[in-house]
């Protein structure tokens, strides 16, 4: 295992309060494993995701540990989490094309965040030239400035720049959302090439397009309103998903072939209930058609078949019966 | 070109050379467009500076007094401190003429000029540097140490320089330029810490420097390659202005009688020249020469700072 979460639990300081974003979240990910993590927007992805690299002030562990490779993360300690950005846990941004300093040639970008880690840039050229070259970029690129490459280029540039110290597990945020359909799929391919590589050990693929991750990631993991909600094999996610949420979220997908002229696409009624504020029991119950009693208290996030965890009454009711 | 290219005729092998010699530059044109990486940044800022009158006209005026403040003590026959016939006019012997006590007033306005120069330098340096630090920390770091370092700020604006120099004058009976220059630096840092506390607040946010974080940069690191190139021309130029305004608050100084006991400066030989009457005795020689070259040291600055601006900010480039 290369990451394992344990009942993680992360909260926004606020003046009315802590909210909750990430709430008693545990969840590993194997070497060799892309895991997505989709989820709607505001369900905490991005919190779980930057949690594991960088707390921001106004964020803070409320509980729970990670573990990197058997070592415990210090994850409330910004500095002497510090080592560890980069080295071992890098981050993709979702703004992978506004990440470079404008100022700077990729070059000396490249050679500022080495001297940082305390590797020089000497020893590293050739394999970031190499790996430049994978992406299909000329080794040129170094001498010019970020304003000077376009989105895409610089997209890559910063994907190459953060695993190039060859990080055990790689936080992709959104990578993919502000590209073009057959742009996306070239993203996720070279994703998948780093992964088979070894540039990176593992990778966290957060989004909220699961016909991506259907096609990168090895397992996927739904979030709901700060907890978890399924986590399985992505097959198993995209084909037989248990939980009412993930059906709900898949049902709502359009399938290639169908046309919608007088089929309407169906979406989820309801808004997902307040962080700050969240009701008790299941925070699907409201919006979820087979929602009954029991659905007043917390389901446990349970697994009911191997490698396939589900936090819900009737999924476990049922799948007991059968 | 274009018209060269219309008028060559297409046929024998001699015009069609002529053709393809007319063609050649409009190429290279085309390759210097299709690769805009060949204008790299530093050159760009050569190109358009170049190209900027108020800049040139403003360094070319500059340049005229530095070398009057270097070579002028050199080439002046007399020392600021020999004794001559009291207000003696300009002649070939004494280029600006002599004043009460019969002091040269060439050798006093180029030994004057080198300690404006000195005074503002100074005054600038200290004020960029304490500045410049304070105001980095305040933005980056934010929270109570920006608070308490606001509210220092805050207090040294509210401190009236001309009276804290009274109060110390008293103390100090001797001073020399360089508590002067140090003087003007430990009182207008705050302007500068303001201004670059406030850029670093919004540059703190962007995502490269966000990025930089999340690839365990150091604070200090992120400040100095991330931070401080994106103002990088704001910083020059605030130097520059300090520069100026370091020198004519020095001036100031001299005047009102507060400037340096021992030597002599633009200011003081002005100040010298109120004390004396000049005005009434028609003694035009005396503070009309330090008058115009600290007009003239401090406009021909401003005017380079306008130019400098323009080179700097593409919305202000003319062309």
């Amino acid at each position: 295992m290369t990451v394992r979460v344990e009942n993680l639990k992360i909260a926004y300081r606020t003046l009315a309060g802590d909210v909750c974003p990430v709430d008693d979240v545990s969840f590993s990910v194997g070497d060799g494993e892309i895991m997505g993590l989709a989820g709607e927007s505001g369900c905490g992805k991005s919190t779980l995701g930057t949690s594991l690299i960088r707390l921001e002030t106004r964020m803070a562990v409320l509980g729970g540990k990670v573990e990197l490779d058997g070592v415990e993360l210090p994850i409330d300690d910004d500095r002497a989490m510090r080592r560890y950005r980069m080295k071992e846990i890098s981050l993709v941004p979702q703004y992978a094309m506004s990440a470079l300093n404008p100022t700077r040639k990729i070059r000396r970008l490249a050679a500022d965040l080495l001297r940082c880690h305390g590797v020089g840039y000497g020893e590293i050229a050739d394999e970031l030239r190499r790996r430049l070259d994978l992406v299909g970029l000329d080794a040129g690129v170094l001498d010019r400035y970020p304003f000077e490459l376009s989105g895409g280029m610089r997209q890559r540039v910063t994907l190459v720049l953060s695993t190039l110290l060859n990080p055990s597990l790689l936080i992709a945020d959104e990578v993919t959302s502000a590209l073009d359909v057959s742009t996306q799929r070239a993203v996720g391919e070279l994703m998948m090439e780093f992964r088979d590589r070894r540039f990176v050990k593992s990778m966290i693929a957060i989004t909220h397009d699961l016909s991506i991750l259907a096609q990168i990631a090895d397992s996927i993991l739904v979030m709901y309103a700060g907890r978890l909600a399924e986590k399985a094999g992505s097959d198993t996610i995209v084909n037989s998903p248990l939980h009412p949420y993930t059906q709900l979220l898949l049902a709502s997908l359009p399938a290639v072939g169908v046309r919608h002229d007088d089929t309407t696409l169906v979406g989820i009624p309801g808004r997902p209930p307040p962080l700050s504020n969240p009701p008790a029991g299941c925070r699907f119950a409201d919006r979820c058609p087979f929602a009954y009693a029991r659905c007043k208290e917390q389901p446990p996030f349970t697994e009911v078949r191997p490698g396939h965890q589900v936090a819900c009454w009737k999924v476990a009711e049922e799948v007991q019966a059968a | 070109m274009s018209d060269s290219l219309i008028d060559a005729p297409a046929g024998s092998g001699a015009e069609q050379s002529a053709v393809a010699a007319s063609l050649t530059p409009i190429g290279a044109g085309a390759a210097g467009l299709a690769s805009p990486h060949v204008v790299r940044r530093g050159g760009e800022f050569v190109h358009y500076a170049v190209r900027n009158p108020k800049l040139l006209f403003g360094l070319a005026l500059e340049a005229l007094f530095v070398l009057g403040a270097i070579i002028g003590p050199i080439i002046s026959p007399h020392n600021a401190t020999d004794l001559f016939r009291s207000y003696l006019h300009p002649s070939a012997q004494h280029w600006l003429g002599t004043n009460n006590i019969g002091n040269d007033l060439f050798a006093q306005l180029v030994y004057g000029l080198r300690d404006s120069y000195l005074v503002g330098a100074l005054g600038a340096l200290c004020a960029s540097a304490i500045g410049m630090a304070l105001g980095f920390i305040a933005g980056y770091r934010g929270g109570w140490l920006d608070e308490v370092l606001q509210m220092v700020t805050n207090i040294m604006v509210m401190i009236p320089s001309l009276v804290l120099l009274i109060v110390i004058g008293a103390y100090l009976t001797t001073r020399g330029v360089l508590f002067e220059g140090v003087f003007i630096g430990l009182t207008t840092w705050p302007w500068v810490a303001r201004a670059v506390r406030a850029q670093t607040f919004t540059l703190r946010s962007r995502d490269f420097v966000d990025l930089a974080r999340l690839s365990g940069k150091r604070p200090a690191a992120i400040v100095v390659r991330d931070i401080a190139p994106n103002m990088a021309s704001y910083l020059f130029l605030v130097v520059v202005l300090l520069f100026g305004s370091s020198m004519l608050l020095a001036a100031s100084y001299d005047f009102l009688g507060l400037g340096p006991t021992n030597g002599i400066s633009l200011g003081t030989m002005m100040n010298q020249a109120m004390l004396w009457s000049a005005l009434q005795l028609h003694t035009w020689w005396w503070f009309v020469a330090p008058g115009v070259v600290l007009t003239g040291m401090v406009v021909a600055l401003l005017i380079a700072n306008v130019g400098l601006d323009e080179v700097f900010n593409p919305k202000l480039r003319s062309q």
